[in-house]
């Protein structure tokens, strides 16, 4: 089998990989940010459900909140009376990985608001900032740059993480690869394999050049 | 009188830091507060602009009369937009650059448009000699350079008094001295100024008042040379005898 074949085969797979690894990213940062403020509240009730959701979530493997999501939320949708079996499979593999990753996010938000420089806030309202603007120019920024490594690795994480929603029957390029292995019975399994693992290299050596690029940019921030 | 603290209190758990201060500041005098490590000076000027909140006391602030243990969100804002505060480490905001560390307060403390602040932190970098170093971060800017833009991102917002917390203590000698020049610079001009220092020396020669602080009290208080040349308490001929700089 020509190795080009192989190629255009898995491709056909990138779509649905590319969309869940970023609609994925996009909602876990916000499940991460939300769970971060929640659990830095004062307030021991909110503070406590973030610490459940991170608990649960932790202690789960992200395969088994695949599957969660996708036999689990059609019957919680039907107790309301919506029915959500027809949904796409994406949005099941979306929702699974959204919510294992975005414990994660928390604790890389989390973190690394906690080590900003407790004068760069003083220095905020020093200078008459109110506490909004001292959070969203100043602590924010600072919040997300030193998180960056930590996010780095997530994503790389999630990349290889999104390979997993071949347990709902969903179509990505693991999913094609496995299509095209059993196709020819298994014969170029092993080549198949590789090449599969070098365009998920490609991925990630593009998430990697993207970030040094953004550092690059911020070379002159140490914080 | 611009500003006038009475009995202000502050207690860190047990440790009673602060133990009923009284100060008065006209404008356009330099007050020096002196004393020992851990006596509570820093903390007496983290009270007047509320990083600090006392746990008692009073303050008046342009005939404004303020209950230091009941404060507004709005009557905490109003304050510290009326002064401005010059850090040990600096403080610079990492994430900015010189001329921006100079503008934020103009535009988000101020309401001023975008393009006058910048105006105004170019002219304020200019006149110290540092526009050079405009699109500079902290990290790239020695540590005078640092403070010396500390004090342009306080006094830009043109502050009622400027309280300055040991600005001299984090730098290496050789710095220190183009930094306190900024600040004699500024005290000629008649800016109200709060300096906690260790610069005997500055003390002597810009106070207009010096204060001896010492166990979270105000010790003694005078022109600097009845506090170094005749002092009266027993507590401040100690602190004056053991320092060995030459002031």
């Amino acid at each position: 089998m020509k190795v080009s074949k192989v190629i255009v085969t898995l491709l056909n797979g990138l779509p649905e990989t590319l969309s869940l690894l970023v609609a994925s990213f996009f909602f876990a940062s916000l499940i991460g940010l939300s769970m971060a403020w929640l659990y830095l509240r004062k307030n021991p009730i909110l503070s406590d459900l973030a610490k459940i959701y991170l608990g649960i979530v932790r202690g789960t493997p992200p395969l088994l909140m695949l599957l969660l999501s996708y036999f689990g939320l059609p019957k919680l949708f039907a107790l309301v009376g919506i029915n959500i079996n027809d949904w796409a499979k994406i949005f099941f593999g979306i929702v699974g990985l959204s919510v294992g990753w975005g414990a994660y996010l928390e604790e890389a938000f989390r973190s690394a608001y906690l080590s900003v420089d407790k004068g760069q806030y003083e220095a905020a309202l020093s200078v008459g900032m109110d506490v909004k603007h001292a959070f969203l120019q100043i602590l924010m920024p600072q919040t997300f740059l030193i998180a960056l490594p930590n996010i780095e690795n997530l994503l790389i994480g999630l990349v290889k993480a999104t390979s997993l929603v071949y347990v709902m029957g969903m179509v990505d390029m693991y999913s094609k690869a496995t299509d095209l292995s059993n196709q020819n019975q298994g014969v170029y399994q092993l080549e198949i394999f590789i090449i599969l693992a070098l365009l998920y290299w490609l991925i990630v050596l593009l998430i990697e050049w993207l970030f040094r690029m953004f550092h690059r940019y911020y070379r002159y921030v140490e914080i | 009188m611009l500003l006038e603290i009475k009995n202000l209190k502050k207690k860190f758990v047990n440790n009673t830091v602060l133990k009923g201060i009284d100060l008065s500041i006209n404008a356009g005098e330099v007050v020096v507060i002196i004393g020992p490590s851990g006596s509570g000076k820093t903390t007496l000027l983290r009270n007047i602009n509320f990083l600090e909140q006392a746990d008692s006391g009073k303050m008046t602030f342009k005939n404004k009369r303020l209950n230091l243990a009941n404060l507004s969100n709005e009557e905490i804002l109003w304050v510290r937009r009326h002064t401005a505060m010059v850090f040990q480490n600096y403080n610079l905001f990492k994430n900015k650059t010189a001329i921006e560390n100079i503008s934020e307060g103009l535009i988000f403390g101020q309401n001023k448009s975008k393009k006058v602040a910048l105006q105004l932190a170019k002219k304020s970098l200019d006149s110290v000699g540092l526009l050079d170093k405009q699109d500079f971060y902290p990290a790239q800017l020695s540590g005078g350079q640092q403070q010396r833009i500390g004090i342009v991102r306080a006094t830009v917002l043109n502050p009622d008094i400027v309280l300055f917390d040991e600005p001299t203590s984090a730098l290496d000698p050789e710095l220190v001295g183009t930094v306190l020049y900024d600040m004699k610079h500024l005290a000629d001009q008649g800016q109200t100024m709060i300096v906690v220092t260790h610069q005997m020396s500055f003390a002597r020669n810009v106070a207009s008042r010096v204060v001896f602080f010492a166990d979270g009290e105000i010790i003694e208080t005078g022109t600097p040379s009845e506090v170094f040349d005749h002092p009266k308490n027993k507590r401040t001929k100690q602190f004056l005898s053991a320092i060995a700089e030459d002031y």
